[in-house]
């Protein structure tokens, strides 16, 4: 192991060679992916401290997306950002250099470029503790589809190095505008709630009906997409701060008022992570062909609970609706 | 007062003439959204020249071969260059008359040129043009509407369901199996990718457009204004374009879970195709069923020519071809005894399956010749012209440069143009 700091190379190697004996769980593999991308940070650092020096303040470094959420499948896109307490120019120089060297590494070692450019190589992604609040206030009063996406990326943050409270700090100032403005929630869920049908009025299933991945599902658009968007803005609502969706569905049902309404999810998303980790283990090469289920290719079984979890995962988006319009039917 | 009649059957068919080729707008609307747009200028472009040779071609031989006398059962025989006179003792006037049968000849010709977009050379569709006006549309006019031999058997196609409509789509189908898809369309493991056209608005329009025409397409074809019974024609027209364009938005949604517009426009065509053999023939309840069908079937269609890896960009031959087979046999089931003023009357109608059958093999031998024979032609053009389609380069650069040297839309190309000229 004590190889594994010099190169990105050997990084890569160890990470080929091993991963295969890290997916008994989805949570093992996110522990893998975790222990991977910490040593990908500090080979990545070193490499910056070899020219520029050691880091000029504190900083965390997080990651966002579904590793954000200890979700990652087999290949899973980066998602990542930065954050530092200086803001002066030396700080932002030699944090963007490291968030370059981080993004390129990662792709080095097999977790591809995010296509939306969520990454610390992105001046976006990468600031200081000031610009940072600046950003997430501007965020919430800017009246644009992507700033209130941005904003629901950045809920899933999960600091892998680094102190924990200014992601946190961060997180709190979106809690307090809600506070005072309720009717943002509505907002987020407008955001969050448009999903193409998964199942028809048949009950049929609605897969692809062309392109390379004609007759599949898209499992990460159809399937967790609906859980992990509802679950996130119930969270955001009831400020828990766990990242991931089994997580966080286990605090919020610890509320009385949801006791009983999310019952049934924290099994349905249990068995997604499941079904994805056992059906892709073989097309698992490119990070593309994860994300999609071949409808002919599953047992009768499972065809009827794969459907099941899609209509359940509209359900819930339902129950989430009436949730956030309920509240905001109180608030005036 | 026969004078009076006379001018006005005349104005009548005039006025259809004139919607029938204005129709020639909307499939230049209709093909051009349907497409992608480097290939505009040159898709809208060739409807108009093609249109011009359609209607010499008609004048020369295409309308004696059709209407002409010393015929047989196969063709007619005379009356060829038409020199504008009149024919006494008819109702209304000759020469509107033929500009009417011109217009027809001329769309058949169009909904052919369906299967050649966005990839045939440009000297394949004067070719072709040519050909087709000459030996593929006038000889199935003739057996069904010049007197030929499905006339004798009383085959009910009032204005072309067969005639114009399928014989168009038959000739697309053989051009799209000797074309070959489009760059793109299908994926090495099979499956088939959408090549979306440009832009819908100029779809939808050309549907609207097209939808109008018909009124002088079914309405015209009484030729005459007595008794009005075009009011009639244009109701059942009317009626089965709208429950095309419901039932095929409907099929789409339940299938697909989304309403489909490419689908929901594809219904409403093919709800008028349908109805185009039938208008005179089925009351007005049998109209709308015949438009949800054809609206059901033409979503099913377009999918079964993607299963064959047929590349058809309009959806020709699923609007027209389908359609016009489906339109063709309903008046085999829908026509009533009062209204069948030729053939009998329809299954439904106690008339057994004898006007069934007559439409059947209507349509079998029709779509048969049509198919084979421009299947021939394009296959031997094929050969002497060192093949129909452009080259690889070309197609990607689109038709638009390299069939005429200017796009459609410069604007939209002109950057790219300008670095591939300094490069």
């Amino acid at each position: 192991m004590s190889n594994l700091h010099e190169s990105y190379l050997s990084l890569k190697n160890w990470c080929d060679n091993n991963i295969g004996n890290h997916q008994s769980s989805t949570g093992e593999l996110n522990h893998f992916h975790d222990i991977v991308m910490r040593y990908l940070f500090e080979v990545a650092l070193n490499k910056v401290k070899e020219e520029s020096g050691p880091p000029p303040c504190q900083f965390s470094w997080f990651v966002m997306g579904s590793a954000g959420r200890f979700e990652q499948a087999v290949v899973s896109d980066q998602d990542h950002g930065l954050i530092y307490e200086a803001t002066n120019k030396e700080a932002s120089n030699y944090f963007r250099e490291l968030g370059k060297e981080i993004t390129s590494g990662l792709h080095f070692i097999g977790y591809p470029y995010c296509d939306g450019n969520v990454m610390s190589s992105n001046p976006l992604w990468c600031k200081s503790k000031q610009e940072w609040a600046v950003q997430l206030s501007q965020w919430m009063e800017d009246e644009s589809f992507d700033s209130i996406r941005f904003l629901l990326i950045f809920y899933d943050a999960r600091v892998l190095v680094g102190e924990e409270k200014c992601v946190s700090r961060l997180k709190q100032q979106l809690h307090e505008y809600i506070e005072k403005k309720p009717y943002f929630l509505n907002r987020l869920l407008v955001n969050t709630m448009h999903f193409k049908k998964a199942v028809g009025v048949f009950r049929q299933f609605l897969p692809e009906t062309h392109g390379s991945h004609t007759g599949c599902i898209d499992l990460k658009h159809l399937g967790f997409f609906p859980f992990v968007n509802a679950i996130r803005l119930l969270s955001i609502k009831e400020h828990v701060e766990e990242t991931s969706t089994l997580s966080r569905l286990g605090c919020l049902s610890g509320l009385p008022e949801y006791k009983k309404g999310l019952e049934l999810y924290e099994g349905d998303f249990e068995k997604l992570l499941s079904h994805r980790l056992q059906h892709h283990q073989k097309v698992a090469e490119y990070y593309d062909d994860v994300h999609f289920l071949d409808v002919k290719k599953l047992g009768k079984t499972e065809k009827k609970e794969i459907k099941q979890i899609l209509m359940n995962g509209k359900k819930l988006q339902e129950y989430t609706e009436s949730i956030i319009k309920r509240t905001l039917k109180n608030e005036i | 007062m026969e004078d009076i009649m006379f001018s006005l059957n005349s104005v009548w068919l005039m006025l259809g003439a004139i919607l029938v080729i204005f129709m020639q707008g909307g499939f230049i609307l209709l093909e051009a959204g349907s497409t992608r747009m480097k290939n505009a200028g040159h898709i809208a472009g060739k409807t108009i020249f093609t249109f011009g040779i359609a209607s010499i071609l008609f004048w020369a031989v295409g309308y004696g071969f059709i209407f002409g006398d010393n015929g047989n059962f196969f063709i007619g025989l005379s009356d060829f260059f038409y020199s504008g006179y009149e024919i006494e003792g008819m109702s209304y006037s000759t020469a509107a008359y033929f500009i009417f049968q011109l217009a027809f000849a001329g769309i058949s010709l169009t909904i052919a040129f369906g299967g050649f977009a966005e990839r045939a050379k440009l000297s394949v569709y004067v070719v072709f043009a040519i050909l087709f006006s000459a030996f593929v549309y006038p000889v199935v006019a003739h057996w069904i509407w010049g007197g030929g031999w499905l006339a004798e058997h009383g085959k009910q196609d009032f204005a072309g369901s067969t005639v114009v409509h399928l014989t168009g789509a038959m000739a697309a189908f053989a051009a799209t199996i000797l074309l070959k898809p489009r760059m793109g369309k299908f994926n090495k493991n099979g499956t088939v990718n959408n090549l979306y056209g440009h832009n819908q608005v100029f779809t939808a329009l050309g549907v609207l457009v097209l939808w109008i025409g018909w009124f002088g397409f079914n309405g015209g074809s009484t030729f005459v204004v007595d008794d009005g019974f075009f009011g009639f024609v244009a109701v059942n027209t009317n009626l089965a374009a709208g429950a095309g364009a419901v039932s095929a938005l409907i099929i789409s949604w339940i299938v697909l879970g989304k309403s489909d517009i490419p689908t929901m426009l594809n219904g409403a065509l093919a709800g008028l195709v349908a109805i185009t053999a039938s208008c005179a023939f089925v009351e007005t309840w049998a109209a709308v069923v015949i438009g949800l069908v054809a609206g059901v079937l033409v979503f099913y269609s377009v999918k079964f020519f993607e299963k064959l890896k047929v590349d058809d960009p309009i959806f020709a031959l699923s609007v027209h071809g389908a359609a016009g087979v489906w339109g063709t046999l309903s008046t085999g089931l829908f026509a009533t005894p009062e209204l069948a003023t030729v053939g009998l009357p329809g299954l439904f109608y106690g008339g057994g399956f004898t006007q069934l059958g007559v439409q059947a093999m209507g349509v079998a031998v029709s779509g048969a010749y049509a198919f084979a024979v421009s299947f021939v032609i394009l296959y031997t053009m094929k050969k002497v012209m060192k093949g129909l389609r452009v080259t690889e380069e070309e197609e990607i650069i689109g038709l638009d440069l390299s069939e005429h040297g200017s796009y459609g839309y410069p604007e939209a190309f002109v950057t790219k143009e300008k670095q591939k000229i300094s490069s």
